[in-house]
């Protein structure tokens, strides 16, 4: 079947960005991103007051363990505990999974599926509608930080090539756990429960286990990218320090690469080939 | 099947795991319009979703406009679909929505723009088109979905359930629209659990029940079956009382009663009733009428008779 004389079919590429445009208002204003950038704006709250408490402090450096540390040290280990390690495979879970889903659980998914479209161009679309409002949320906040924290104890220009860093394996982070997670949702039942299980199940306890089973995990490559020294505070930090196998930073941002193309391709196909019921 | 059948269902069953949606149908439905008549669950959405392919048949085939409709989105150029859920983007107006999906059909802006104004003017939502749809009310709600269906001209319009908690005047244009549309010979599909919607717009009826088909064509013994079983009408209404009042004069109405700020009425002559109930709501004298839905247990026991029989 060809397009009427006066219409142009529209290509993957142009579906895409299309329900890229459609998505973006509703996915920035949904619930899911008020109660996420509570989750987001919590570090930039935890740095102002570390901030006030170092302007407090004669010496002006805050101490952890009785160790003075400076803000880069600070956001070092802000970025590596609370960002990589839980925010970015939180809004994975939450946005990834739901792609799809939502438009299931509100039943709008006829719209978009009798439209002359690929059906896999809508799963891309809200994918990078995804990426966008995800970066929107997260980098403000990092950029925040490292404005309340880089001037502990040093400069703001230190610390500015690895906030540039940060800020390109936070966009990795992202990219690769909604691309993974996307599939999850387009594929399983009860995708949250199993994207859970997989960002906090699964890739923490495997990267503890020496041998290949690592590379298996998303955070495996994501870690890797990492500037900052692994904080030595605790017991697992330290295992994982001590059984630390890090890839090269090329194959790092290669694997990731791979994972979110063949991520997004097998979620592309599932949407195309799937049927979804909808509830009356 | 016929070649010139513009939907044509081969031995078509879907199943949900143990459920039967629809069972060994096969039919061909010609040019003009068609009404697709069933209480709830009879299986009429699920044949509307395997004509507008977002099912696929458990067995057998179903073409549309010659085609096979399953993971052919090209066809959707020529297909118009209204949903029977209340399903919408809330936070955009409805000229943002009917524009976003008119896109899809790889329209440019200016003229998406241009095709969803047309279509809200031809459900007159005109006034109401810089409005969040989460503001509409049910009537406004259904009538956007309308829009979205026809603003891309499709040769094919299908309507699940487009009537339901209209008000009557919106009920007697929208009637008007579907005929319109198909004296201007494109073809519509529309369903409905209620005759009389059905026999406003079409003579040519399927019957449905139980997933089967139970009969097609020009069907006025259904009409005399269907007219010796009252029917149960729910009028939501700004000042339901004087509308009671009124009724009780009507030789038709058999009984009446209220819920809430709803008057709900039986009639034995439902063509007659919706007649003078659009010139009351036309005529305003008694308050708003905002919306009118009727329950179909009144074609549950005429289908239920006719499956015996």
């Amino acid at each position: 079947m060809t397009a009427p004389a006066n219409v142009t079919k529209p290509t993957l590429l142009a579906s895409t960005m299309r329900i890229f445009d459609l998505s973006l208002g509703q996915m920035l204003w949904s619930r899911r991103s008020m109660l996420l950038a509570f989750l987001v704006g919590a570090p930039v709250l935890l740095a102002a007051a570390l901030r006030i408490a170092s302007s407090a402090d004669r010496l002006g450096l805050p101490r952890i363990h009785g160790a003075r540390v400076g803000g880069a040290a600070l956001f070092g280990m802000m970025m590596w505990l609370l960002y990589i390690r839980f925010i970015v495979p939180v809004l994975g879970v939450f946005y990834g999974t739901s792609l799809i889903a939502d438009e299931v659980d509100d039943k709008t998914l006829t719209y978009l599926f009798t439209r002359p479209i690929p059906r896999a161009a809508v799963l891309f679309g809200k994918y990078f509608a995804y990426l966008a409002c995800t970066v929107l949320l997260v980098l403000p906040s990092v950029v925040l930080i490292y404005l309340l924290l880089g001037p502990i104890g040093g400069t703001l220009g230190e610390a500015f090539p690895t906030l540039v860093s940060d800020l390109g394996v936070l966009a990795l982070g992202l990219t690769a756990y909604g691309a993974v997670f996307a599939f999850v949702g387009a594929r399983l039942k009860r995708p949250v429960v199993i994207g859970l299980v997989f960002a906090f199940g699964w890739e923490p306890a495997v990267l503890l286990i020496p041998g290949y089973l690592k590379r298996l995990t998303v955070a495996y490559y994501v870690q890797a990218l990492v500037p900052h020294a692994m904080p030595q505070n605790s017991v697992v930090s330290q295992l994982m320090q001590a059984l630390a196998d890090a890839p090269s930073l090329p194959a790092s941002v290669v694997a990731l690469a791979v994972i979110s193309v063949v991520a997004l391709w097998l979620a592309g196909r599932t949407v195309e080939r799937r049927e979804y019921v909808l509830e009356q | 099947m016929t070649t010139s059948a513009i939907v044509a269902a081969d031995h078509l069953s879907k199943w949900y795991g143990q459920v039967i949606g629809l069972n060994d149908v096969t039919l061909s439905v010609p040019s003009g319009i068609t009404g697709l008549l069933g209480p709830n669950g009879a299986g009429k959405s699920t044949f509307m979703k395997l004509v507008t392919g977002q099912l696929m048949p458990s067995q057998g085939e179903i073409t549309v406009l010659g085609e096979p409709i399953w993971q052919n989105p090209g066809l959707y150029f020529r297909l118009g679909f209204c949903p029977e859920q209340d399903a919408f983007y809330e936070r955009m107006t409805g000229l943002e929505w009917v524009t976003a999906l008119v896109r899809l059909n790889g329209v440019d802006e200016a003229r998406a723009t241009e095709m969803a104004h047309r279509a809200l003017a031809t459900v007159d939502l005109t006034d109401a088109a810089g409005k969040k749809i989460g503001a509409y009310s049910k009537g406004m709600r259904q009538r956007v979905k309308m829009a979205q269906a026809l603003a891309h001209e499709p040769d094919l319009l299908i309507l699940d359930e487009p009537l339901g908690g209209m008000d009557p005047i919106a009920r007697r244009r929208t009637i008007r629209l579907i005929k319109d549309w198909g004296r201007a010979g494109k073809s519509v599909i529309v369903s409905s659990h209620i005759l009389h919607e059905i026999e406003s717009m079409t003579a040519n009826i399927l019957l449905i029940n139980q997933g089967r088909i139970l009969a097609e064509g020009n069907v006025h013994q259904i009409r005399d079956l269907i007219d010796d079983h009252p029917h149960t009408v729910h009028i939501k209404a700004e000042r339901p009382r004087e509308l009671a009042r009124r009724f009780l004069a009507y030789d038709d109405v058999l009984s009446l009663k209220f819920e809430d700020e709803a008057v709900v009425v039986q009639t034995g002559r439902p063509d007659v009733f919706y007649t003078r109930l659009t010139e009351l709501a036309a005529a305003g004298e008694l308050g708003t009428i905002h919306e009118v839905t009727s329950p179909d247990d009144n074609l549950q026991a005429v289908f239920q008779y006719l499956v015996k029989s």
